[in-house]
């Protein structure tokens, strides 16, 4: 994360395609905080960039300024953050399903640019819980995390076949199993890439 | 009490007094009465799209985790061929154990035997889990019926995206998108007010579940008012004048839209009743003129009719708006929004161990309801219900009690009976407290 206090004015206008004037008129407004200091010494921070990020997302859904103003009071800093680094498909026009997939690829790859499909994204498995004592192996359809062993060699690929499909490949695999998987790939993308309706 | 044809929404509009002074910013009341009607002419009711996101960590061993499977089995038995649900499970991790498809008897039985492999294993990654299930919702989005999500937890969100003001903005987006929450907290250790912002915003309803005894009963009532619904998405639009503000004392999502500020108070069950509490600020004026408002109701699919009150207000003099009459139902209902909101704050207080807060928020509302209380037996009773409860709160008080006062005061806001189901009848809300 930058650091604290890390834009001049210019800086800002530069990143958001927002002229300084305007971006000093926001802040006579109310509609951003002041800067850490006044004049033209001025700095802004992270919250300042990505309040400003979202104020031109909202104007450009043209909701009046009244109105935005009202919006940024009741959001806490972690949701103007959110909501700023949205890509462009989560604006008023996406569907549900379109917003939800931006949500979950920020909150997964946090931090790193959404994965490109058909690229193989590596992400590391979560720590695996402990099973209380008690409790019995479950017979479900799903893997239960008692029968996968230690994590800490390995990390899971992910492989998007067509966009809602997905293969998980657990790395490293001996030379003979992974040229099965590549060919496994290529067969599956053929499979599923053919009659597209 | 009115009665109202079947297919006619009857919206009634009050405001506390009709008089407003000149010279003086005045505040004043607006009480809107929605019935909806008993059910939707020859249209039948909408399918549902439904998805079940079920919290399955550790601590939902035992009954809690058998009681929701259940009611999760006996809710789908409910729905029609052309209904649709599915079933998310998640810890840590989340488990799609049906994705999105008809209820027809086959996926009914399929799921039921995945339903029982289910057990209670790990961590709460509600945020997540949550979003799965919505995505299992608006994959197969319904234009005409009722796209919804139900999320169960007993405990803390604690992975994944942890930020109420983040999950709430969420919820808030997927509704304009069409998709709604509603919430269920299991018993002592979910946060009551993490789930009642994500149903507020999502559109849906929030249910505190005391006892796994009351699981089966809640979800399979939700459900049921999803498979009751005869208006959707409804909404009070109220045109003001300019300089006339117009604020929601009961706690509805508002937005404004083209000169209006729109309401929204979500899907309608037949014969639903919903009041919604305004509070308007009037500008300067001249003696004698007239001011006013329209309120109207407005649905999804154009069921309600176009149903628009007019209210008006006129600038007089200071000893006139003294003397002037109150409308006493009005006041009632605006005093128990308040006391209601006082003791929303007060838990919230409680919990952060500030008592003396806590006692103040409660007191001082007690207080204000007693000054324009006058010899009216309600807002008495409002009053004094409100210093009883004094004693409570300016003491730590357990988990139960703090989610029992924080859902009573919930419900009530939201025209919600004590258990949390739709009210309906006249006779329903001579129960409210």
């Amino acid at each position: 994360m930058p650091a604290e206090n890390d834009y001049s004015l210019q800086d800002l206008a530069d990143l958001t395609g927002v002229t300084p004037r305007t971006i000093r008129f926001y802040v006579a407004q109310g509609l951003l905080p002041s800067p850490g200091r006044v004049g033209p010494g001025a700095t802004y921070g992270p919250g300042h960039l990505a309040r400003l990020k979202l104020i031109r997302q909202l104007q450009r859904e043209h909701l009046p300024l009244a109105e935005i103003r009202a919006r940024l009071e009741s959001l806490p800093d972690a949701a103007i953050l959110a909501l700023s680094e949205a890509p462009h498909g989560t604006s008023a026009s996406s569907s549900a399903s379109e917003y939800i997939r931006g949500v979950l690829a920020r909150t997964r790859v946090a931090g790193r640019p959404a994965p490109h499909p058909y690229a193989a994204a590596r992400l590391v498995a979560p720590p695996m819980p402990a099973l209380p004592a008690t409790a019995p192996a479950p017979a479900s359809p799903t893997p239960s995390p008692a029968e996968t062993p230690s994590p800490d060699r390995s990390q899971w690929d992910r492989v998007v076949l067509v966009p809602d499909v997905e293969l998980h490949v657990r790395r490293p695999l001996t030379r003979q199993l992974n040229k099965r998987v590549e060919r496994l790939i290529a067969i599956a993308r053929e499979l599923l890439e053919e009659d597209q309706s | 009490m009115t009665v109202h044809p079947t297919f006619q929404t009857a919206l009634t509009v009050r405001t506390d007094r009709t008089l407003i002074r000149p010279t003086f910013k005045s505040n004043r009341f607006v009480l809107a009465e929605i019935v909806a009607p008993s059910s939707r002419r020859e249209q039948g009711r909408p399918q549902v799209n439904l998805a079940f996101v079920l919290d399955r960590s550790g601590s939902m061993s035992g009954d809690k985790i058998r009681l929701a499977k259940q009611a999760v089995e006996a809710s789908i038995g409910r729905l029609h061929d052309d209904d649709r649900f599915a079933i998310v499970v998640y810890d840590e991790q989340i488990d799609v154990v049906v994705g999105t498809t008809r209820a027809t008897a086959e996926a009914r039985r399929l799921a039921v035997a995945r339903l029982r492999e289910i057990d209670a294993r790990g961590s709460t990654n509600l945020g997540e889990g949550w979003l799965r299930g919505c995505e299992q919702v608006a994959a197969e989005l319904s234009a005409e019926g009722v796209n919804r999500c139900l999320l169960l937890t007993d405990g803390l969100a604690n992975q994944g995206i942890t930020d109420p003001g983040e999950l709430a903005v969420h919820a808030r987006e997927l509704r304009s998108r069409g998709v709604s929450t509603t919430t269920f907290g299991v018993g002592n250790d979910f946060d009551e007010s993490l789930l009642q912002a994500m149903a507020a915003a999502g559109g849906g309803h929030f249910y505190y579940i005391a006892g796994a005894g009351s699981i089966e009963d809640l979800i399979t009532s939700e459900v049921g008012e999803t498979l009751d619904v005869v208006a959707r998405d409804v909404v009070v639009q109220v045109t003001a004048p300019g300089g006339v503000s117009v604020e929601a004392l009961s706690p509805h999502p508002t937005r404004e839209h083209g000169g209006q500020t729109e309401v929204i108070v979500g899907d309608l069950t037949a014969d639903e009743q919903v009041s919604i509490v305004l509070r308007l600020n009037f500008p300067y004026g001249q003696l004698g003129h007239s001011t006013g408002v329209v309120v109207g109701l407005a649905d999804q699919d154009d069921l309600l009719g176009a149903t628009s009150v007019k209210l008006a207000w006129q600038y007089a003099s200071d000893p006139l708006n003294d003397g002037q009459d109150r409308d006493r139902d009005v006041d009632r209902a605006v005093a128990r929004v308040f006391a209601a909101r006082a003791r929303q704050e007060a838990v919230g207080m409680n919990r952060a161990g500030d008592y003396k807060a806590a006692r103040r928020a409660v007191e001082g509302t007690a207080k204000r309801i007693r000054s324009y209380a006058g010899r009216d037996p309600e807002l008495q009773a409002t009053a004094s219900a409100l210093e009883a409860d004094i004693q409570q709160f300016q003491a730590p008080m357990a988990a139960p009690a703090l989610k029992t006062a924080f859902a009573g005061a919930s419900y009530l806001m939201r025209s919600r009976m004590p258990d949390g189901k739709a009210m309906k009848t006249p006779e329903d809300a001579g129960q409210r407290s």
